[in-house]
């Protein structure tokens, strides 16, 4: 199923970003469209976990503007921030899960703080969520008796919680068995198909990306590679993104005098 | 969203229309629950729905316990095509009594 | 040369960025704590309750211990020094002046500093190691107001609450040891202490471990906040925030006691 292409879910325009000095993101510009799944592929470095933190509204840019659902993010009041998280799910790498909370409490959590819903309602949907990422009945579980494919679905869990239009997936197979990794990305188009939401995908693994993604955005070194449909991404004629494709090392242009001076350390 | 209440062949249906999200499901969830608080038997018309949140779902399911509880008859009727997705994400179709019309559920 | 003014600029820079951020704390955790409820996002109670039984409650025993131990102290030293002028009666005007005015607040800060800076820190800091508060961010949570306004509130409660505790404990060591080394009754010892102490006393004692209570909380906090590199910079915020607080608490201590006292 291709997504339709409508307005955009995610705009991101010109993004400069980095920490100290050092500049991370350099010029980024990218569109997500409503209802579609996105992955956002690049090695070690590439900035990809950059993007994803601005994206999220955890960092701030040094320049260049992010519009999520068609509100500027450097440009809210507090209410409208909050608003606007309201729509926005998060299922983080590791998790971050309230490690103080139970699975149950952890996915009812956002339920409880931004919600006037009876407690029951609360405890049911928080429940349909758990059995919604095949969980149920380790709602009384805590965090950290979990393995890490259940401790990525709880996170997902959490951050379906609100129903949300949006939803961003930081390396959903990272340190997973192949199955349950693959469980995962059916579980990710099922949400898209049943639900609407638009998903966003930080990932290195090449084989779900292929397998679950509308469109692809390629990062490297802070760059753009490419950001467009499956196939333009498979048959991109860049060689560095044939590269990253195939998993090809990359070859060390260096000479003599500099690998020396590297050695010696002069 | 808006609701209608009717009564058809000794049923109270609650007719939902409309986006059932966080804003409005506890409305519909009243709604169900005074039905069944009347002792009424109850179905619920989900023909008109365009979007149905986990909040609505919850409403629903709740709406299924309370009936159990109190020996009434409570069902889905008409369910639209977008609601029955997320019905079946949450594997809950199979666990209502769903039906097409008021008629067939009387049968 | 210009290397050291380097560094000292930046030392004196990074110490206001660190104030300024507890300026910052104190504010907005103030600010949730009076106008959360008023937003429709209250500082939980439930949490507020735990931390004070955690901070306070629990640190009760061993409050007894060391403020009694400081009582019988103060009792054997001011007795030696008193005996030589032959006024050892006079020992009680010292223990009961120095225990509420500084020994009461001073050791129950050290330990609550001990106690609880350091946990607010590993917990707050283990969090952020976890993503857990960016989570929190993410989810429209304020990790000021879900963490640190409920640590600020029971510290500004607990800590004079604990005071008052360790005052009334080192006044009994206080008397316990005198009872044996002088043989005054405790009606006699406890009714000199009364005539002493004078509600300023208290008071004096009292502003100052509010105010302890408050440094506690936002070293203990802000160094929770700021850890970066995995499970050793816990351990790093965590020495820091208990030394660094026991160093201002000290300081704090003597500015305030010598204004207070001019």
């Amino acid at each position: 199923m291709n997504a339709v292409a409508s307005e955009p879910a995610i705009e991101v325009e010109h993004l400069v970003a980095g920490y100290g000095g050092r500049r991370i993101l350099d010029d980024v510009s990218m569109q997500v469209h409503t209802g579609e799944i996105m992955i956002i592929m690049g090695g070690s470095g590439s900035g990809k976990s950059t993007l994803l933190r601005h994206l999220l509204g955890l960092n701030r840019p040094i320049s260049g503007v992010i519009r999520l659902l068609g509100k500027d993010t450097g440009r809210l009041s507090a209410d409208e921030r909050l608003a606007l998280q309201k729509n926005i799910g998060v299922s983080f790498q590791g998790g971050a899960l309230l490690s103080s909370l139970t699975v149950g409490e952890n996915v009812a959590l956002p339920l409880r703080e931004h919600t006037r819903l009876a407690a029951a309602t609360i405890e049911v949907m928080a429940r349909v969520k758990l059995e919604v990422v095949n969980l149920g009945g380790f709602e009384h579980m805590m965090p950290s008796q979990l393995s890490g494919g259940m401790i990525k679905r709880a996170a997902l869990a959490r951050a379906l919680a609100m129903d949300p239009k949006l939803l961003f997936f930081d390396e959903p197979s990272a340190g997973l068995d192949p199955v349950v990794s693959s469980e995962l990305d059916d579980l990710i188009l099922k949400l898209r198909d049943a639900l609407g939401m638009t998903i966003v995908v930080v990932t290195h693994e090449l084989e779900s990306a292929f397998k679950i993604a509308d469109r692809i955005t390629v990062l490297d070194h802070g760059k753009v590679l490419i950001s467009g449909a499956v196939d333009d991404v498979r048959n991109a004629d860049s060689e560095r993104i044939q590269d990253l494709l195939h998993r090809r090392s990359r070859p060390v242009h260096l000479s003599a005098d500099d690998y020396m001076r590297r050695l010696t350390g002069e | 969203m808006t609701y209608k209440v009717t009564t058809e062949s000794g049923f109270s249906i609650v007719h939902l229309t409309g986006d059932i999200d966080l804003s409005c499901s506890p409305e519909a969830r009243k709604a169900i629950l005074d039905r069944l608080a009347a002792s009424q038997h109850t179905l619920v018309d989900l023909s008109g729905v365009t979007y149905i949140d986990s909040s609505g779902i919850a409403s629903l399911v709740e709406g299924y316990q309370t009936a159990r509880k109190k020996n009434l008859q409570f069902g889905l009727i008409a369910v639209s095509e977008p609601a029955l997705s997320v019905l079946e994400l949450a594997r809950l179709d199979k666990v209502f009594p769903i039906h097409a019309s008021v008629a067939d559920r009387a049968k | 040369m210009r290397q050291i003014a380097h560094s000292i600029g930046r030392a004196a820079t990074g110490l206001v960025e660190e104030f300024g951020y507890y300026l910052a704390l104190t504010v907005e955790s103030l600010y949730w704590l009076c106008w959360g409820a008023v937003r429709g996002q209250p500082v939980r109670l439930a949490a507020t309750v735990a931390q004070m039984r955690e901070t306070g409650v629990a640190a009760a025993p061993i409050v007894f211990m060391l403020s009694f131990a400081i009582g019988v102290m103060l009792a054997i030293q001011g007795i030696h020094t008193l005996r030589q002028f032959g006024a050892e009666t006079q020992v009680v005007l010292g223990i009961a002046l120095s225990v509420t005015r500084e020994f009461g607040p001073l050791i129950t800060g050290i330990l609550v500093a001990g106690r609880s800076g350091s946990a607010l820190a590993a917990r707050i800091g283990s969090m952020q190691v976890n993503q857990e508060i960016d989570a929190l961010c993410v989810m429209g949570i304020s990790p000021v107001r879900y963490l640190a306004a409920p640590a600020v509130l029971a510290l500004l409660v607990m800590v004079p609450a604990l005071t008052l505790f360790a005052d009334l404990t080192a006044l009994f060591g206080g008397a316990v040891f005198c009872s044996l080394e002088l043989g005054m009754s405790h009606v006699a010892y406890w009714d000199e202490a009364i005539s002493f102490i004078t509600v300023d006393d208290i008071m004096q004692g009292l502003v100052k471990s509010v105010l302890f209570g408050l440094i506690v909380a936002l070293v203990g906090i802000s160094n929770g906040f700021s850890v970066s590199g995995g499970a050793e910079g816990v351990g790093r915020a965590t020495t820091r925030a208990v030394v660094l607080s026991i160093c201002y608490l000290v300081l704090a201590d003597m500015l305030f006691t010598y204004f207070l006292n001019r």
